[in-house]
């Protein structure tokens, strides 16, 4: 088990191992709709695909307690994932909570710009529910660790080492995911540069664009409009969202 | 077995089996994951003269067998709808259903207007039951006179075959029902969703941005069933029952409380192909109950037509 109530699951699905790092699997449960959760790894070779989430419902609970062997219904891959950064210039992940899987599923596909080292930077509220910091490392990237409560690394948010980060970088790519509260704090912290690619959660219905469930604030064609987290991303730009 | 349903002004389905407004998007969003020519004709999502923004989030949170929704009817208005959906819906081999909404009888006359002058929609359905809409919406739904006043305005700019969708958040939504056959209506659908609220206790406060939103899903198919049952028998037009449906046992009680066709709409979200598995299912299970076609269904419950004798039914509680 990878913290204290979260699961990581392992599917064989050669369609969902050709997901795109950010994408989603929309997994029945028991519950009267779907849960979306991202991939925490993928394997084009073997076909597998793993899922990584927390135990919080009936559902999420449902879906821990299935054995080896059980058959799953998932709808997906779905939605826009990570687009792969410009190898030329250096990249950073940034990941808080249950929001850092999908982004090891990224480190594992992607290669460094030359002469660079990935940065990537986990934050969460304690030291217990830090996902895949090791993981990481294996792949030779450089880890930063922040917890609320200083229980391990710097005490605090994923936004100081972002911060110095972009000092160093300032041609760096950005690839976020977590909470809205600390992706909204990547977003202002990356001031006006492009290439700040955000994953975001929110609540979901059908999964596909037919509900307008999972809607978040953005910028439309003409104007704020509300764009759709399952069909439009979950990956947005930067520039396509509003935070409040 | 035929499972065609013969509906005023010439609406013919191949099968009783609608997917609900709301649920279905405005056509293409489920192309790739249902068959849409097996369904017997979609409702897509209610459609206003012009853009309505919707509530803001979270919309929707799931309740024990239900689901609350708060989406406010957010949809890209009537224009952009013709333009960029309704060539997509021309090439579907399905019946075209256009819900329409408006906050004033004017709003519902110009979508129907605009409607009415484009080929490839097969009927109208007349939303005046949405919980999630302050201002318009459920309010005409609530009062005969007002909902009468709409179905007279949509009457007179389209000869399309008309549905109005009525409220369960009424006293007596037979009354409703019967006002708007009197100003026009063609047929009843029957019903929309329940209002509701849920909280979020980590947060404290209500769980939907919209603060109330309305509930869907088996909870309230008994609710549904009921009005269905007094509809069918408070008016002479079809009605087409909705509320709950999950299975294929579920369409047959909707039918023999008086429904016509049905809708189905919460179980696509979880299930997409749960439709094309009833449509499949249903000839079987209709025989199994000792009919020999789908109109003898239709009304078998209701007061007065005699009870046969119990069948045996596998997996029933």
């Amino acid at each position: 088990m990878p913290a204290p109530d979260h699961v990581e699951l392992w599917v064989h699905s050669p369609p969902l191992a050709k997901a795109t790092p950010g994408q989603f699997a929309h997994v029945a449960t028991q519950g009267m709709l779907r849960r979306p959760i991202s991939f925490s790894r993928l394997d084009v070779d073997t076909g597998h695909a793993a899922i990584l989430f927390q135990v919080v419902g009936v559902g999420t609970r449902w879906l821990a307690s299935q054995q080896e062997g059980a058959v799953l219904d998932i709808l997906g891959p779905l939605g826009r994932g990570f687009p792969a950064p410009d190898d030329r210039r250096p990249w950073c992940l940034v990941g808080g909570g249950v929001g850092i899987p999908p982004l090891l599923a990224a480190a594992s596909q992607w290669t460094p710009a030359a002469q660079t080292t990935p940065a990537t930077i986990l934050g969460a509220r304690t030291a217990s529910l830090l996902l895949l910091e090791e993981n990481f490392r294996q792949l030779g990237h450089e880890v930063w660790v922040t917890t609320d409560d200083g229980s391990r690394g710097e005490k605090g948010t994923v936004i100081g080492p972002l911060a110095r980060w972009l000092a160093k970088n300032p041609l760096g790519q950005v690839y976020a995911c977590g909470p809205t509260a600390m992706l909204s704090a990547v977003a202002a912290t990356s001031g006006q540069r492009g290439d700040v690619w955000l994953a975001l959660e929110q609540r979901m219905g059908c999964g596909v664009g037919a509900c307008l469930a999972c809607v978040v604030l953005g910028n439309g064609a003409n104007g704020p409009s509300y764009r759709r987290v399952c069909a439009d991303g979950p990956v947005f730009s930067r520039e396509e969202l509003i935070f409040p | 077995m035929n499972l065609a349903v013969s509906l005023p002004r010439g609406l013919k389905l191949k099968n009783p089996i609608i997917a609900a407004s709301g649920t279905f998007g405005f056509g293409p969003e489920y192309a790739s994951l249902v068959d849409m020519s097996v369904l017997g004709g979609i409702s897509v999502k209610g459609l206003s003269p012009d853009p309505w923004p919707g509530n803001p989030p979270p919309r929707v949170w799931e309740t024990p067998m239900g689901l609350l929704n708060s989406i406010g009817l957010q949809n890209h208005g009537v224009e952009v709808f013709c333009q960029q959906d309704l060539p997509f819906l021309r090439n579907a081999d399905t019946r075209i259903i256009a819900n329409i909404i408006g906050h004033t009888v004017d709003e519902y006359r110009r979508v129907a207007a605009r409607l009415s002058r484009e080929s490839g929609i097969d009927a109208l359905e007349v939303n005046i039951s949405c919980p999630n809409i302050k201002e318009g919406g459920m309010s005409f739904g609530q009062d005969p006179d007002q909902a009468a006043q709409v179905m007279s305005a949509v009457r007179a700019e389209t000869d399309l075959p008309v549905m109005v969708k009525i409220s369960p958040n009424t006293t007596y939504p037979a009354m409703i029902a019967k006002a708007v056959e009197d100003a026009g209506a063609d047929m009843i659908s029957a019903i929309n969703t329940v209002v509701g609220m849920a909280i979020d206790v980590r947060h404290r406060r209500p769980a939907l941005g919209g603060i109330t939103g309305g509930l869907s899903g088996p909870a309230i198919k008994p609710i549904a069933l009921r009005i269905v049952y007094e509809v069918a028998q408070a008016v002479e037009i079809p009605v087409v029952g909705m509320g709950g449906i999950s299975s294929t046992m579920d369409v047959v009680e909707f039918l023999m409380a008086g429904a016509a066709a049905v809708m189905v709409g919460t179980i696509t979200f979880q299930y997409p192909r749960r439709m094309q598995e009833i449509v499949a299912e249903l000839p079987e299970v209709i025989s199994e109950l000792g009919f020999d076609g789908l109109s003898d269904v239709v009304g078998s419950a209701l007061p007065g037509r005699s009870h046969a004798a119990p069948v045996m039914v596998e997996d029933y509680e």
